[in-house]
């Protein structure tokens, strides 16, 4: 590093206080950084610009590897979330997730006060227009603001999500913002754009918000919440929460007809938006035209917090001009007097092409900067606050000149979108879905302490308290493996158990295996194990019964791994792998990848391509 | 993926007819600068490197002083070329000396010896071929009989990896129908596996597979011993076979004292066709020795076709000998032409060595039997190559599993473990593995989203 931190104003600032700028933010402070994040408006820290809920299916696990990071978002839905489920109970161990509503107004209230009250870490209410690059173009300085403030810095992290030339339509309408009621920062896309950026354009949308009051309920479905929250942090043993409920309610041929006949109006049909929007989470408009034959499509309704009555159409994102909404919204059972309080609309922005990326998350042409969020081109609040606390993790390493930690597919969900963002980069809304981890069964929502604490531990992001919790967590697993290895079905057991006689004498590992057996059921027959964790013995339950299966993929982990550990050295001269065809030859000096497994996913990379390059590497090697 | 590591870019040069006396004989050269080093042994002096690819030139190369000899020269530009390098096929006359001279020639102004399959090698580096195509034209050149190399060519034109690529869809759709329950547990999105295409790519696979089996056979060949008691017409049969006199026939019972061995052609299989000592009681040391060897050949063929002669019937000696065979056997009743032929029993084939009579249709039996069954139907593609017959039945395994899986209620993430590995399996016969485009089918098919 040539510069010591008192060069600077500050150590770092971090543009944008959503759920990238926050993680990060914090995670920078929390590493002894003094760092400044620079907010357009101080009021809306942490919002949750969409739907109200916080996990997912992929999108849970990534939110209990932020906290086993040593992030806050688990910690910030455990207090404020109004419903909790467990999703994919029955689909299997591997894909099951948490998911909560929030309580909106109480999630960002509650980000706002953490920030506030994080030593090392000041707010401030700005607009960044440029970046302070030094004289050679290659390393950040600091940021320019609106009103010609010059901050410096010898880090910065960029998270502007939406609002970075942002532009909102409904129907015919459109104007500069980058959220319905706020302004978008203009400046600062254009002046990334000199740079040489690849700046693109993506549109996302949301639905109307309605009044809670107007809905028949008595003609949804009701839909409950689980009987027992479960907390997202690995720190908290319980959440003790208030639950409400949601419900559901569907399109139907007259609500498509409306929209059919109104299509022409629509921003996205009429040609008005370039951006693309994510295929995973369409407009209601885009299912209708894409999707014909469907005769209805699911509608979710979400209470927005317990201080408000408004409440979330989950399903019905669109930007058909308002009285269109009105129209095709009052078709569906239970809203025939719907009050719309917040229109339906469509946003676009300036994201950059992920692939000018390091897997750090630091740009390969200018030093010291650092991106995370939807400004990579990723949707959703659980990928934006896993790459914040990344960008906040790697940012902090830069400024002490050590190693980035980077993630593998194979050890975190985390690092199978990062990989994917910058090998692939996007032209859509990049969201995360467990079919994009190949590894799945080993990136378990319940062990991403496992996997992910004793790295946070060794930067620094995790304390002994952590640590030690996670200790117990690893002997108590084992403990309870040993249990199963050495207790034998016995006479009583069989007596309290009648498919356990089949068993009689073998070990309760072996009659796990069997599948009409859990190891609930197994636990009321031992003292020990009833006394062990649920958590510990549903983990262990899996690791009995799905062992051929683990020891599969374990093996498709080994071969991953192999092309993985084949590295690429940073300085590796492409001009020199000689019989590359051309496109694979501009494809890997663009993304410079780290590895021969890297270099085998990038489009346009050819089998024959990665065998020249094992040769050659081999070449060099001797 | 593990090619050998050859230096992937230097001119190589190597011989590509035999290395035996003919009228012609072919070398090929490829690589970065092959023609510019050519140019400089060419008389009239030719610039090579300037000539349009796919152009023939006749002209002599010189050693020094002294011409080598004339030749014709098919110039190739990359990435116009077999190998996608630039490059050359020298006609040459097919004297020994001739073709050492010249190779020597080159090596000595530059190029290096190809080494085995290298050529083949830098096609599929430089992206002129996919793996199966790849690995069909090492076995054309290696082909034995015209089937054999039909089969290959059939390959050379993606038959095998069409299939491979349609059964591979239908799991990359199952895959996605399995995906979307997964990432879109509260949608409406139904989730029935789609049995029926499912059945129909495993049984397209297995059928691959199957006929794998008979590819090995004739790409590598299978052996058949003629077995039987002396003088039953054991080289009588087997100079038939091969339609010339290589056996010495004679009256004298033991005439063959040892295995003789020639290759023929069956129904387009090649066979190792082996004429053995016939087995009878002997105390003559030579004759014992005979035997013994006789034993080994027969244990280690893939056919016997024990012979008995008809005219003298089933000795307890053959009944001992027939009991012992542990592979597939043919009886021949043999000497079916004379006036004294006995009754024939059940499961003996009437053949005449001596006339030829009832050969062809012994022929079709050693055929159906080194293949296991009827020859398949010619327009089916085969798999013949270890790689892929490895990675086909890795396919199908894992397929086996995840069926077997789903009547256990087995749940989806699980099961997707098993089709990830028959994706994977499949995708590396042809070459190209991609999760991708599992996504992009889940966003096709399904309306998903809320």
């Amino acid at each position: 590093m040539s510069h010591s931190p008192s060069d600077f104003d500050v150590d770092a600032i971090v543009i944008g206080a959503g759920h990238a700028g926050i993680e990060a933010a914090l995670a920078l402070a929390r590493l002894g950084c003094s760092t400044l994040l620079v907010t357009q408006s101080l009021d809306t820290i942490g919002r949750m610009s969409c739907n109200p809920a916080i996990g997912g299916i992929a999108k849970g696990n990534l939110v209990r590897e932020i906290d086993a990071l040593g992030g806050q978002m688990a910690k910030l839905i455990d207090s404020t979330m109004i419903q909790f489920r467990m999703l994919n109970a029955s689909r299997g161990p591997a894909v099951q997730a948490p998911r909560a509503q929030a309580d909106k107004q109480a999630y960002a209230a509650l980000a706002k006060r953490t920030l506030e009250s994080q030593p090392s870490l000041s707010l401030f209410q700005d607009t960044v227009t440029d970046l302070i690059v030094d004289s050679s173009g290659a390393r950040v300085g600091g940021v320019v603001t609106e009103r010609g403030r010059r901050i410096t810095a010898g880090v910065v992290v960029l998270t502007t999500g939406t609002f970075m030339e942002g532009k909102l339509f409904i129907g015919d309408w459109s104007a500069s913002g980058g959220r319905l009621g706020e302004p978008a920062a203009v400046g600062l896309g254009t002046s990334l754009r000199q740079r040489g950026f690849t700046v693109g354009r993506m549109k996302t949308g949301t639905p109307a918000r309605g009044l809670g009051a107007s809905l028949d309920k008595g003609r949804m479905e009701l839909q409950l919440p689980d009987p027992h929250a479960l907390p997202f942090s690995f720190a908290a043993d319980r959440v003790d929460r208030p639950s409400v409920p949601c419900w559901i309610t569907y399109t139907n041929a007259e609500t498509h007809r409306i929209i059919r006949e109104n299509i022409h109006r629509s921003p996205l049909y009429g040609g008005k938006i370039v951006g693309r929007g994510p295929r995973y989470c369409p407009s209601i408009e885009d299912k209708v035209v894409r999707f014909p034959d469907r005769e209805r499509h699911q509608v979710f309704v979400e209470p927005e917090g317990l201080g408000t009555d408004e409440v979330y159409l989950n399903g019905v994102s669109s930007s058909l001009p308002e009285d269109v909404q009105d129209a095709f919204l009052r078709t569906l059972p239970g809203l025939e007097h719907l009050q719309i309080v917040r229109p339906g609309y469509a946003v676009e922005y300036d994201y950059l092409q992920p692939t000018q990326l390091f897997p750090s998350l630091m740009t390969k042409s200018i030093a010291g900067l650092f991106v995370a969020g939807q400004t990579n081109g990723t949707s959703g609040y659980e990928e934006a606050g896993a790459q914040g606390v990344m960008a906040g993790i790697n940012a902090a390493l830069y400024l002490q000149s050590r190693e980035p930690l980077v993630l593998t597919r194979a050890e975190a969900y985390i690092g199978v979108m990062i990989d994917d963002l910058v090998t692939l980069g996007t032209e859509e809304p990049y969201r995360l879905f467990t079919s994009r981890a190949e590894y799945r069964l080993s990136l378990r929502h319940d062990t991403a302490d496992i996997r992910l604490t004793p790295a946070a531990g060794r930067i620094g992001l995790q304390g002994p308290e952590a640590l030690e919790r996670l200790d117990r967590k690893v002997r108590g697993l084992e403990e309870v493996r040993e249990l199963l290895r050495t207790r034998k079905v016995a006479a009583a057991d069989v007596d309290a158990m009648a498919q356990l006689e089949t068993h009689r004498g073998r070990s309760f590992e072996q009659a796990l295996k069997d599948p009409r057996i859990t190891i609930a059921e197994l636990a009321r027959r031992d003292p020990l194990l009833g006394a062990a964790a649920a958590e510990w013995l549903s983990l262990a339950e899996s690791a009995v019964k799905y062992d051929g299966y683990i020891r599969r993929q374990e093996e498709q982990m080994g071969r991953f791994r192999g092309m993985e550990e084949r590295r690429i050295p940073a300085d590796f001269d492409w001009h020199s792998l000689a019989g590359i065809s051309s496109e694979a030859r501009e494809k890997l000096q663009a993304i410079r990848p780290g590895s021969v497994g890297q270099a085998s996913r990038i489009p346009g990379v050819r089998p024959p391509d990665v065998a020249l390059l094992m040769i050659h590497l081999k070449k060099d090697a001797h | 993926m593990s090619p050998a590591v050859h230096s992937p870019d230097d001119p190589i040069a190597a011989l590509a007819t035999p290395a035996a006396s003919s009228a012609l004989a072919v070398i090929r050269v490829s690589g970065p600068g092959s023609l510019a080093m050519l140019s400089g042994l060419t008389a009239p002096s030719r610039d090579l490197s300037g000539m349009r690819g796919h152009t023939i030139h006749r002209l002599r190369l010189r050693d020094g002083d002294e011409d080598v000899d004339d030749v014709l020269l098919a110039v190739y530009q990359a990435p116009r070329s077999y190998t996608g390098e630039e490059g050359a096929e020298i006609f040459c006359h097919g004297s020994l000396p001739v073709i050492q001279r010249l190779l020597s020639l080159l090596i000595r102004s530059g190029f290096r010896q190809a080494g085995p399959g290298e050529f083949t090698q830098r096609a599929f580096l430089n992206g002129r071929m996919d793996l199966t195509r790849a690995e069909a034209v090492n076995e054309i050149v290696r082909a034995r009989t015209d089937r054999a190399r039909g089969l290959a060519l059939q390959r050379l034109a993606g038959a095998v990896e069409e299939r491979i690529r349609s059964a591979r869809e239908a799991l990359v759709d199952l895959r996605a129908s399995l995906e979307v329950m997964i990432d879109y547990p509260e949608e409406e999105t139904g989730d029935a596996v789609d049995d029926v295409r499912l059945q129909a790519a495993v049984d397209l696979l297995s059928s691959l597979s199957r006929g794998a089996r008979q590819g090995r056979i004739y790409q590598e060949g299978a052996s058949v011993a003629i077995a039987g008691a002396t003088n039953a017409g054991k080289s009588r049969l087997f100079n038939a076979m091969l339609r010339q006199d290589r056996a010495i026939v004679s009256e004298i019972h033991g005439t063959t004292r040892d295995w003789l061995e020639a290759s023929v052609n069956l129904g387009g299989v090649p066979v190792r066709l082996y004429d053995t000592a016939g087995i009878r009681d002997s105390l003559d040391p030579l004759e014992v020795e005979g035997m013994r060897r006789t034993e080994e050949v027969i244990r280690a063929a893939d056919v016997v076709v024990y012979l008995v002669d008809g005219t003298r019937g089933v000795s307890p000696e053959d009944e001992r000998t027939l009991a012992g065979l542990s592979g597939p056997a043919i009886r021949v009743w043999n000497k079916a032409d004379l006036p004294g032929l006995l009754p024939r029993p059940e499961g003996f084939l009437p053949v005449s060595a001596a006339t030829a009579d009832g050969i062809d249709s012994l022929e079709a039996g050693i055929v159906g039997a080194v293949l296991g069954g009827d020859p398949r139907d010619s327009s089916e593609p085969l798999v013949s190559s270890d790689r892929q017959r490895d990675l086909l039945d890795q396919a199908l395994a894992a397929l086996t599993r995840f069926s077997q899986a789903r009547t256990r209620q087995v749940p989806p993430d699980l099961l997707a473990v098993d089709l990830a590995d028959a994706l994977e399996a499949l995708g590396e016969m042809t070459g190209e593995v991609t999760s991708a485009e599992i996504l992009d089918r889940m966003f096709s098919q399904f309306c998903v989203g809320k």
